[in-house]
């Protein structure tokens, strides 16, 4: 367990340097992604979808917020397969973070895993302070929330 | 971008190179093997399982799905046992919307017409048109027409189509220009507008569009209901200042013009977000209405089913109740023969289950029963009827369309 907790970990260090390309979801890797003990520095998963306006200004603010916090990671992660137009609506932002993608799993099963108090409402974005706390929240994000539950404000 | 991920690579390739710590190494290795416990990144796109499915007149059932950029239709007159060879709707093939709140829709004309509907998308987000087919036949389909004059490049999508026992055919869908148009003015505007088109001709030839309302919520299906009195019925999703989404019902006259747009549930789900969670409507033998949708309470998100009567000018909810357990989603009703069914899909940390409620008392008291289940990723379920007969109609990735009599 705490080897494949090490790798997973090793893993999202080596990520961003690969090619920008979109990682596919399954459920056990939801699962890690959206445990605590993966995440040993503050770390944002953001959850969005191509069709979902809200979830553009949330990434603009993860933009941002990347930029002004050098030990910040974000990872985003698009409730959806895989599309040609996914790539280029997320370039735009410029997340330097690994980017995943539903892979061929079950939907209901990799939301489940995700979180199974989630409905399906996007943008869903999830705060880990990198010391085992995580909160949660749907809708827009303010910086000022995402300070506070990352842990760089206090 | 090819080049960026090129120089990646090879910036990769030069650090990797010059790497001589063991640790480091190790950290690679395991990264290799745990890509091979990763599914394969396989480009084939997903189906789109969105479908519509409905009784015709002479009782076999009707099936329009997507497969490739075309709506093909689909007839089975043994209840689903058997299915004859897809014809396609559209020759010509476009792009649409299949996939969870999106689907192609299946009516009938007063006159006989066969009715497909469906939301054509081109470039980002749900920009595209409402377009509609028709066969005088029930077979042939003439080529598909856009139904709104509206040609900017914007989202016209997630249409509900309803159809009179006087040959009008009634689309109203998500309709982005007046949110565009804001954002062009920098005024602020909450979600899309509410657009309709009336047909006096069984689907051949459309009236210019008009607005229902402002601000509804941007990407939930709508539904679409006759009321008492035969009056067409739009219900949707909308976002009530400042950002409450609860849903709201549009009445129209017997000409197709509008009559009155109403709130009809209050749960004051507060979210600047997409719930991509529609409702669905219907009215039975009776007159009254009765409605399912999704919506967060005090935090907890639950498929309500409730009666949706008038009290003054305004509506109210009667009778609400929770459907299904705290991961019930996409629920879908039908009346017919005295009878209310609702049917949802519902994971139960598993598999993907299909679950069904009956009332015999016009809503009052519901006895569930489970109807199904998928290993594999479902569309949202679809209650129909035949005559007096109601069902749930299913379609998984797995074991494709499957009906469920509900008796």
């Amino acid at each position: 367990m705490k080897k494949s907790a090490f790798a997973f970990l090793a893993c999202l260090i080596a990520m961003p340097l690969q090619a920008a390309d979109f990682t596919p979801l399954d459920k056990a890797t939801a699962r890690q992604l959206l445990d605590p003990a993966s995440h040993r520095q503050p770390t944002i998963v953001a959850l969005w979808s191509s069709d979902c306006s809200h979830c553009k200004k949330n990434l603009q603010l993860l933009s941002t917020l990347v930029k002004s916090n050098q030990r910040l990671r974000v990872i985003t992660l698009a409730a959806e397969p895989e599309t040609a137009s996914l790539g280029p609506l997320l370039d735009r932002f410029q997340l330097p973070g690994p980017r995943y993608a539903y892979g061929s799993d079950n939907p209901d099963a990799i939301a489940y895993a995700i979180d199974p108090s989630w409905a399906g409402e996007l943008p869903r974005t999830f705060f880990f302070n990198g010391a085992g706390q995580k909160e949660k929240v749907s809708g827009v994000i303010s910086v000022q929330m995402a300070e506070k539950a990352l842990g760089l404000r206090f | 971008m090819l080049n960026d991920s090129r120089a990646r690579l090879a910036s990769v390739s030069n650090m990797l190179a010059r790497l001589s710590s063991v640790v480091l190494l190790g950290l690679a290795v395991t990264c290799v093997q745990a890509a091979e416990v990763v599914p394969s990144k396989s480009k084939a796109a997903r189906p789109e399982l969105g479908t519509s499915a409905a009784f015709a007149a002479d009782g076999s059932l009707l099936v329009v799905a997507k497969q490739g950029e075309q709506v093909m239709l689909y007839r089975s007159t043994d209840e689903g046992r058997s299915w004859s060879a897809p014809a396609a709707v559209n020759a010509q093939s476009e792009a649409f919307s299949a996939n969870g709140e999106n689907r192609p829709k299946i009516a009938f004309a007063a006159d006989g017409g066969l009715l497909v509907s469906w939301a054509h998308s081109f470039g980002a987000g749900h920009n595209g048109n409402i377009r509609l087919a028709r066969a005088d036949d029930g077979e042939h389909f003439g080529a598909p027409q856009t139904v709104h004059k509206d040609t900017a490049e914007i989202t016209h999508s997630f249409e509900s189509m309803l159809t009179t026992p006087d040959n009008k055919v009634i689309l109203a869908w998500i309709d982005k220009r007046d949110s565009e148009a804001a954002k062009a003015s920098q005024t602020p505007y909450r979600g899309s507008g509410i657009y309709a088109a009336v047909s006096n001709d069984g689907g051949r030839t459309f009236q210019p569009e008009f607005k229902l309302a402002d601000h509804a919520c941007e990407c939930c299906r709508l539904t679409s209901a006759l009321d008492r009195d035969g009056s067409p019925l739009f219900m949707w999703r909308h976002v009530y200042a400042p950002n409450e989404r609860d849903h709201a019902i549009a009445r129209l006259k017997p000409d197709g013009t509008l009559e009155s747009v109403k709130r009809a549930t209050f749960d004051r789900w507060q979210v600047d977000g997409c719930p991509h969670h529609g409702p669905s409507l219907v009215v039975d033998a009776q007159g009254v209405r009765h409605a399912v949708w999704f919506n967060q309470k005090e935090g907890d998100g639950h498929v309500y089913y409730g009666r949706l009567v008038a009290q003054g000018d305004e509506l109210q909810v009667e009778g609400q109740l929770t459907v299904g357990g705290p991961r019930a989603a996409h629920a879908d009703l039908g009346s017919a023969g005295g009878k209310l069914a609702i049917a949802w899909k519902e994971f139960d940390g598993e598999r993907t289950q299909l679950q069904a409620m009956r009332s015999d008392d016009g809503g009052k008291t519901f006895r569930t029963q489970p109807l199904g289940a998928t290993d594999g990723a479902s569309d949202q379920p679809r209650v129909i009827r035949r005559g007096e007969a109601l069902f749930a109609f299913w379609r998984t990735e797995k074991e494709g369309f499957r009906l469920f009599p509900l008796p």
